[in-house]
């Protein structure tokens, strides 16, 4: 195997390209009309990264709606397996997550 | 004995009718029903309906672990409780929950009704979106979760 096609393939395998659904609920979901929102990031991203996603997303598609911005610093999110996760959790592979804005039923 | 479910407004209602018939037993001798409706006006806003947005398994599990926090925390053995929330759309003076709670005395029955509701609140992942008369609608801020 040659240099070059030998160092693209441990770039690939460190930077592997994974897909993150994010469920939208409550205010979130103006986000979208699909009730989902989807991205591709490099595996092993986290919390963090994907509320940057979303927070880029709306700047794009919203002119930076402060409101928006406002309810996905203040939301939480939660793991396929239903637990609120932290903003360092990290998603290690295909996953689907939901967003949890600021809660108020009943 | 609890029972919990989330009832789809386009195919069902809340009915106190199920909740009777769950809660009765001659084991109790006090039996509390709180209701949620829909009221008309909300901060000076006239209110036509409000939809209900909800993360059904995470609300599911919560109902569960709020109502093993509150018979642990006040120490009621001896209970049943019925608990339905509402998803989808709903119309002024409709119901939007019932929770019915059953036990042998009516301060304990009081007590378990007022915590399960208030921790509903702060922590179960239920959205309300406000209908307005003017056709606008919009989302109510909420509390942050977050950890």
């Amino acid at each position: 195997m040659d240099q070059s096609r030998r160092i693209t393939i441990i770039f690939k395998r460190n930077f592997l390209i994974m897909k993150v659904i994010v469920e939208l609920y409550g205010a979130t979901k103006d986000l979208s009309n699909k009730n989902f929102l989807e991205f591709k990031l490099k595996n092993k991203s986290s919390i963090k990264d994907i509320k940057f996603e979303i927070l880029k997303l709306i700047d794009r598609k919203f002119k930076g709606n402060k409101n928006y911005k406002k309810i996905i610093k203040n939301s939480a999110f939660c793991s396929e397996d239903d637990n609120i996760i932290s903003d360092n959790y990290i998603i290690s592979k295909n996953q689907t997550i939901g967003i949890i804005p600021p809660i108020g039923g009943g | 004995m609890l029972h919990i479910k989330i009832i789809n407004s386009k195919k069902e209602k809340i009915k106190i009718k199920r909740a009777e018939n769950f809660l009765s037993s001659s084991k109790f001798g006090a039996i509390i029903y709180f209701i949620g409706t829909v009221r008309n006006i909300n901060q000076n806003k006239k209110v036509t309906g409000i939809t209900y947005d909800s993360k059904d398994s995470i609300v599911i599990k919560s109902f569960k672990k709020i109502y093993k926090e509150a018979k642990t925390k006040l120490k009621i053995k001896n209970n049943s409780v019925f608990i339905e929330h509402v998803k989808g759309y709903v119309p002024i003076k409709e119901k939007s929950i019932i929770i019915g709670v059953a036990c042998a005395h009516r301060n304990e029955a009081y007590k378990l009704s007022r915590y399960i509701i208030e921790q509903i609140k702060k922590r179960t992942p239920i959205w309300k979106k406000e209908h307005y008369g003017n056709k606008k609608s919009s989302w109510l801020k909420g509390i942050s979760i977050k950890k």
